[in-house]
């Protein structure tokens, strides 16, 4: 009972919070506080709201997104394939490792000549995304695969499994809870890829969007291409929370 | 000879895609304006040290001043709302939401709001390092060594000795944690706003480079800018490791 009325004060005063960030938004914007650059909410909402505006957001965020998600499938398909090829062949393991970690440490936006040169111009927003998800995945996926414990290793090999199925009905299902957290982190920094990509040269995109009404004073449309970015980011983040719940549940 | 099978175990990741790279620009004979190989890249850097140095200098610059405002905004943010239940509940969901957005799309708005000059870019790399800041040093507050507090109940200690001596100290580990995982964010947050603000340091060279399409110019930023984040990181984790082994 405490518990649950503890959980409801925290939501409602979670709420009131955001709620109240809202407003002082709203109030910055209407009464000029923080200038011109600094338009209320409704402006913003209603510049995304208007039919006339449609058509350009629609376009932009098709594109974007459509690089997020080919971005983020891409990562999550090669990242958990090297920490697979890493399990399996252990002699492997040392020299991805290593590659894994120069690749992070280049920034993103190191990258973005060589996509430059290498891909389509269109690719680069998706193939820096993919990047960015596959570091984010390989390393969950790697901790995950350690997280059986060796009990349960031992007593598999002690009733004849064979490494196949031992992979497949103990390693595999106990990396799931990391992978899927590492699946949740990784939305954000597809976002990012994405802009980043689109701000080296893309032909269209909200990121494009973003910086060219940024350098023509265009208000509106700049908060209102941030706001949908981060908002798409927001909502995925929590539908993977949840989904992170569930996994969660079922398999820890 | 073991040395060398370790290097090749190790590192033949990287040396396979550095020979590809080569391989590429060799075998499909590309023009030097459309991929450069390896060499014309090394001898750029070794031609302009100037440049690159002076361009990354600064870059390291706003990313570490930058890192620093954001510590400290995040820390004494997270002391108000633990010195407070009502305002911990209001920010800590705030604090939260804004450390898993995609918060390199908040660099436009910053140059619009702040103007086009470095203090702009110290501030959106400390917005950057600022929310992590927050929540991290936040959980670090709410975890001191079990018993502490009624030790320091029994001994008499008022409020601000138990916040000098013992909320703030369990929260130093978790800072440093913070910083650690923010400076790569960072950097990379000091080469985007300086990409498109288009003032100087890194982002601008490589601004400048793709513009004219000098692509040695823009692969050797690549190597700089890679090698900036790596010092920056390897500094933050060698103060990390520094306090660590003075505070447990």
């Amino acid at each position: 009972m405490t518990l649950q009325s503890e959980a409801v004060h925290r939501l409602v005063l979670g709420a009131v919070g955001v709620g109240l960030f809202l407003a002082i938004w709203q109030v910055i914007g209407t009464y000029r506080l923080a200038g011109m650059t600094w338009p209320p909410l409704t402006d913003v909402l209603a510049f995304i709201a208007d039919p006339s505006k449609q058509g350009l957001f629609v376009r932009a965020m098709l594109a974007s997104f459509a690089s997020v998600a080919l971005g983020y499938v891409v990562g999550i398909l090669s990242g958990v394939a090297a920490a697979m090829l890493g399990q399996v062949l252990p002699i492997m393991r040392p020299g991805l490792d290593r590659l894994v970690a120069v690749i992070h440490a280049v920034p993103l936006v190191a990258l973005a000549p060589v996509f430059m040169v290498l891909a389509n111009r269109d690719l680069t927003p998706p193939a820096i995304s993919a990047l960015g998800v596959f570091y984010m995945i390989y390393v969950a996926t790697t901790s995950g695969l350690k997280a059986a414990s060796h009990t349960h290793r031992d007593l598999f090999t002690a009733l004849g499994s064979s490494p196949t199925s031992r992979f497949l009905r103990l390693e595999l299902p106990a990396a799931l809870p990391a992978l899927v957290s590492g699946m949740k982190l990784a939305i954000p920094v597809a976002f990012i890829g994405t802009i980043v990509g689109e701000w080296f040269g893309a032909s269209r995109g909200l990121g494009l969007l973003m910086v060219s009404a940024m350098q023509n004073f265009q208000i509106p449309l700049l908060w209102s291409a941030v706001l949908i970015v981060t908002t798409a980011s927001l909502a995925l983040f929590g539908l993977m929370s949840l989904f992170e719940r569930l996994v969660y549940g079922r398999f820890q | 000879m073991s040395g060398v099978r370790t290097f090749i175990s190790h590192y033949w990741g990287v040396l396979g895609i550095l020979l590809l790279w080569q391989a590429w620009v060799s075998i499909s004979g590309l023009n030097a304006i459309v991929l450069p190989s390896p060499l014309s890249v090394v001898a750029d850097l070794v031609a302009n040290p100037a440049i690159y140095a002076g361009n990354a200098g600064k870059t390291f610059l706003v990313a570490v001043l930058g890192l620093a405002f954001g510590l400290l905004a995040g820390v004494l943010l997270s002391l108000a709302a633990w010195t407070s239940r009502l305002l911990n509940g209001l920010l800590t969901p705030l604090g939260l939401i804004f450390s898993s957005i995609p918060v390199v799309a908040l660099i436009p708005i910053l140059a619009r709001l702040l103007g086009y000059d470095m203090r702009t870019e110290i501030a959106i790399v400390a917005v950057a390092a600022f929310f992590p800041t927050f929540v991290f040093v936040g959980a670090g507050l709410k975890s001191r060594p079990p018993g502490s507090d009624d030790l320091f109940n029994v001994l008499g200690a008022t409020p601000w000795q138990r916040l000098l001596r013992l909320v703030m100290p369990a929260a130093v580990p978790n800072m440093m944690v913070a910083l650690r995982l923010t400076a790569p964010e960072a950097v990379l947050a000091a080469i985007l706003a300086e990409l498109l603000m288009g003032t100087s340091g890194l982002g601008f060279m490589f601004r400048e480079a793709a513009g004219r399409f000098a692509m040695e110019r823009a692969f050797g930023t690549s190597i700089i800018a890679t090698i900036t984040a790596v010092i920056v990181f390897g500094l933050f984790m060698a103060a990390e490791r520094r306090v660590d082994a003075l505070w447990k």
